[in-house]
């Protein structure tokens, strides 16, 4: 048996990473909840949960931004 | 070879630095035009295609440029940030919200502040990137496109 050719090697390895880039968009679209995340100086972050009160407050806050900001301008 | 004392240069270095920075004009949010935001913030919508609307504020929470509706952005900017600033025990300096219905990113950076509203899915790291080299620019003077030069 012969072995494959060269470019059908990188061709199937690009097409192998390509499917796993689509997949994990795939995954993470789904799994991607709504999140509030505040950052300090020095990178310190901290997470916020929506049901706690900050966590509250900044959606309530960021969803009247969205909604000044309408639907998207552009195509 | 002839050496200079650690204490000689060390005072050298604070002495210059001290110059270095005297010289520095100051971050000072009153001398940004509203015609350099105004242009800025085309940039950065132009820089962003997931970008639906954006304001840059000065540091009194005035808008500056706006996308449209500037005095809601002021006041619902001014909110996020009242809020934001409450969750710590310090000032924020970057905020970013991700909804259903989109995404809230605002920066505060040398005394401006920055506000982007997105399609969900955006690429956080590469706006807040944009947003502070358009902030910065705008800070020192410039029309905020300072990284369209080096791009």
């Amino acid at each position: 048996m012969t072995p494959p050719k060269p470019h059908r090697v990188l061709l199937d390895r690009v097409s192998g990473y390509a499917d796993e880039a689509a997949a994990y968009m795939r995954r993470r679209r789904v799994a991607r909840r709504p999140f509030a995340r505040l950052y300090y100086s020095g990178g310190r972050g901290s997470d916020h949960a929506a049901d706690s009160v900050a966590g509250g407050e900044l959606f309530v806050a960021a969803g009247r931004l969205i909604e000044v900001a309408g639907k998207r301008a552009r195509s | 070879m002839a050496q200079t004392a650690t204490t000689t240069i060390q005072e050298a270095r604070a002495r210059d630095t001290v110059g270095i920075l005297a010289e520095m004009p100051d971050a000072t949010t009153d001398a940004v035009s509203g015609g350099a935001a105004e242009g800025a913030l085309a940039y950065l919508t132009e820089m962003s295609p997931d970008l639906r609307g954006g304001a840059i504020l000065d540091s009194t929470g005035s808008v500056l440029a706006a996308s449209d509706h500037a005095d809601r952005w002021s006041e619902d900017a001014r909110v996020l940030l009242e809020v934001a600033d409450r969750a710590g025990d310090e000032p924020v300096q970057q905020v970013h919200v991700a909804t259903e219905q989109g995404e809230v990113f605002a920066m505060r950076h040398d005394g401006l502040t920055a506000i982007a509203v997105t399609d969900r899915f955006a690429l956080a790291s590469l706006l807040f990137f944009d947003m502070r080299s358009v902030l910065r620019d705008l800070a020192r003077g410039g029309d905020g496109r300072a990284g369209e030069a080096a791009s």
